[in-house]
């Protein structure tokens, strides 16, 4: 075996790259942030059977790989025409509710909370859990371990695989749960509601009561007056699984309503000659450029958008958390970008609660558990809200059910816009007279953090936590400094 | 002493699933494997920790890309080299070696001796189920490398 320097590639072309563009006076004229797509998905499904989607599609991404194969099992309700028995449906919700709540709190603790809880001004290496860990105590890192562990084994017990689920199908699900399957659900439910009260009432001991951290959640910095897209149900409560897509405009109005099957009349994609990733906008209002307001078609998703889109929580303590979010950060809608992580907490609590609803609820162990498609398919949506906000799967097939088109939008693209203002916005205010504030890369990663963007839904290989250089070019285009994360 | 041979991938992206193969083969020649358990994983970061708890060793399987690098060449690496094969560091998410140490504090029984092959790899964006032929070609040397270095041990 050769000894030989290890040089890796701390990133895939185009991954995570930031070109930010001065005037003469070396103020920001522009900034882009370049996310890279994964090619070739597309072509590798198209003559493949539509049934094989849900098994292949969540090999796309390790981080959110639940959330294709629901969006994936209902689209091919949608293609072969067939409704899920009810006790289905409640399955998939409930295997579902638990991927939410795991990954919500994977989130929070791993990513979102080190910020915060250790310390905006700690170095980098000691903002991780193991930080965390330090300022809070053992029992609670111990605590997130194990609601982890209990969701995951919920989501094994339910899918089949917790990497790669299985239990979809158009028109239900593969199993029926037993009696002793759903006592294990409801102590995991039990254990998750009380650990969304305790995450919260942590979020308000470390974070809310420190000024410094609220000022920063409330203030302008990543501040985006957009609108906000999510489903809802019925009565206009957020619905992680099923319902209809909501979108409001900055004001907090609703805009539109409409079935995820007509996704494409309201939502419009835009090639740009930068990078892969194609930008959705709301067809109606149009492209107007990188820019916020109620001119410009921007939408954000994921969990501060889906709470301005909707009503209120379907269940009781996260309507409570929901309402003191709202007071505390001056009503409906919120537009602090940083204000995801406390929205993201609700939900964990909301996700937990209707956990423990399913599981109490007689129909879970129904054994009528799928209703066999009859019709010949032809074309078929399927939408779920992603933890990281909506995420569209779209079929078209042949009469045999042979896929001849394939497009699906995932979460991190609806919110690739805004995280492209939201970078300008850091640059702007860091960079002045050509003189670049060293706290620029901190910013700019704090409000990736927040979008938290399924970077491994795109990329897979990439050395090192979030990968990310920023190249700073002057008024002739030629780069006069380069930041990286090391 | 139990050990498991972990191999990292994703199998319908190119390269990207060259340690799911090497450890699918390496199942074809070990001789004596009552105590080896061959484990084939599309996770990364904080996930690898839940398979690898309750073993003495561990062999782990990923790929890398480096910059001059000399496709299907696979490299021995050691703990400190840890963050930067491809599925050991996660984008997102905590890197292998947080991982390690947030396991040990809440009492986890990790591996005590821990090996990582990597093996260099040439494309890992592209969706299809087929390796490059220069990785594809160099999987009997590989294997070759791998089992002379762990004479005796398996």
């Amino acid at each position: 075996m050769k000894c030989i320097t290890i040089d890796p590639i701390t990133r895939l072309e185009g991954h995570g790259k930031i070109e930010i563009f001065l005037n003469d006076e070396g103020n920001v004229e522009k900034a882009y942030l370049q996310i890279p797509e994964l090619r070739g998905f597309e072509q590798f499904c198209e003559g493949r059977a539509a049934e094989e989607m849900p098994r292949i599609t969540p090999r796309i991404c390790g981080v959110c790989p639940t959330a294709h194969h629901i969006a994936s099992a209902k689209a091919l309700d949608d293609l072969f025409k067939v409704e899920p028995t009810s006790p289905a449906k409640k399955i998939r919700e409930l295997m579902y509710s638990a991927f939410v709540i795991e990954d919500h709190i994977f989130h929070f603790f791993f990513l979102g909370a080190p910020e915060f809880i250790t310390g905006l001004k700690v170095p980098a290496a000691q903002r991780n859990i193991l930080g965390v860990i330090d300022k809070v105590g053992l029992e609670i890192g111990g605590k997130v371990i194990e609601v982890r562990k209990r969701t995951r084994k919920i989501i094994t017990l339910i899918g089949g695989k917790v990497v790669h689920p299985v239990c979809g199908l158009p028109g239900g699900v593969s199993k029926v749960l037993t009696e002793e399957n759903r006592k294990e659900i409801k102590d995991a439910a039990e254990y998750a509601v009380e650990f969304g009260k305790f995450a919260l009432k942590l979020f308000d001991d470390v974070v809310l009561k420190n000024k410094e951290y609220l000022d920063l959640i409330a203030g302008d910095v990543y501040k985006h007056r957009t609108y906000y897209m999510g489903l809802v149900d019925k009565n206009n409560k957020v619905n992680f699984y099923d319902g209809d897509l909501r979108v409001v405009d900055p004001d907090g109005k609703e805009f539109a309503k409409f079935n995820p099957r007509d996704y494409a009349d309201y939502i419009e994609e835009r090639p740009s000659v930068w990078t892969y990733v194609k930008f959705p906008y709301l067809k109606k209002i149009g492209w107007k450029g990188l820019v916020d307001g109620k001119d410009s078609g921007i939408f954000r998703v994921a969990p501060l958008a889906r709470l301005n889109a909707s009503d209120g929580m379907p269940t009781p303590l996260a309507q409570e958390a929901y309402e003191k979010m709202y007071d505390v950060l001056g009503g409906k809608p919120v537009h602090n970008t940083l204000a995801f992580h406390w929205a993201r907490l609700i939900e964990s609590l909301c996700g937990a609660e209707r956990m423990l609803e399913l599981a109490k609820d007689p129909e879970i162990t129904d054994p009528n558990i799928r209703n066999i498609p009859t019709e010949i398919p032809t074309e078929g949506v399927g939408v779920v809200e992603a933890p990281r906000g909506t995420l569209i799967h779209h079929y078209k097939t042949d009469k045999r059910g042979i896929l001849t088109d394939v497009n699906l939008i995932v979460a991190t693209q609806h919110n690739a816009p805004a995280m492209c203002m939201s970078v300008e916005k850091a640059a702007k205010s860091l960079i002045k007279e050509g003189k670049v504030d060293d706290a620029l890369l901190n910013m700019v990663e704090m409000a990736f953090r927040a979008y938290d963007p399924c970077h491994a839904c795109a990329t897979h290989s990439l050395p090192g936590q979030m990968p990310l250089e920023i190249n700073i070019h002057n008024s002739e285009g030629k780069i006069i400094k380069t930041l990286e994360q090391s | 002493m139990k050990t498991l041979i972990l191999g990292l991938g994703n199998p319908i992206l190119s390269d990207d699933a060259i340690g799911i193969r090497i450890v699918q083969e390496l199942k074809k020649v070990i001789p004596n494997a009552d105590n080896i358990d061959f484990v084939e994983a599309s996770i990364a970061g904080i996930s690898i920790l839940d398979e690898i708890t309750g073993y003495d060793r561990l062999i782990l399987i990923d790929s890398i890309r480096n910059r001059k690098g000399n496709a299907g060449e696979v490299y021995k690496m050691k703990m400190k080299d840890l963050n930067i094969t491809a599925h050991l560091a996660s984008s997102h998410g905590m890197d292998f070696v947080t991982a390690i140490e947030l396991g040990q504090r809440v009492g986890y029984q990790i591996p005590k001796v821990i090996d990582i092959y990597a093996i260099e790899i040439e494309n890992n964006t592209i969706f299809r189920e087929k390796l490059s032929s220069k990785v594809e070609t160099s999987i009997p040397k590989i294997i070759d490398t791998i089992m002379e270095e762990n004479k005796g041990k398996f």
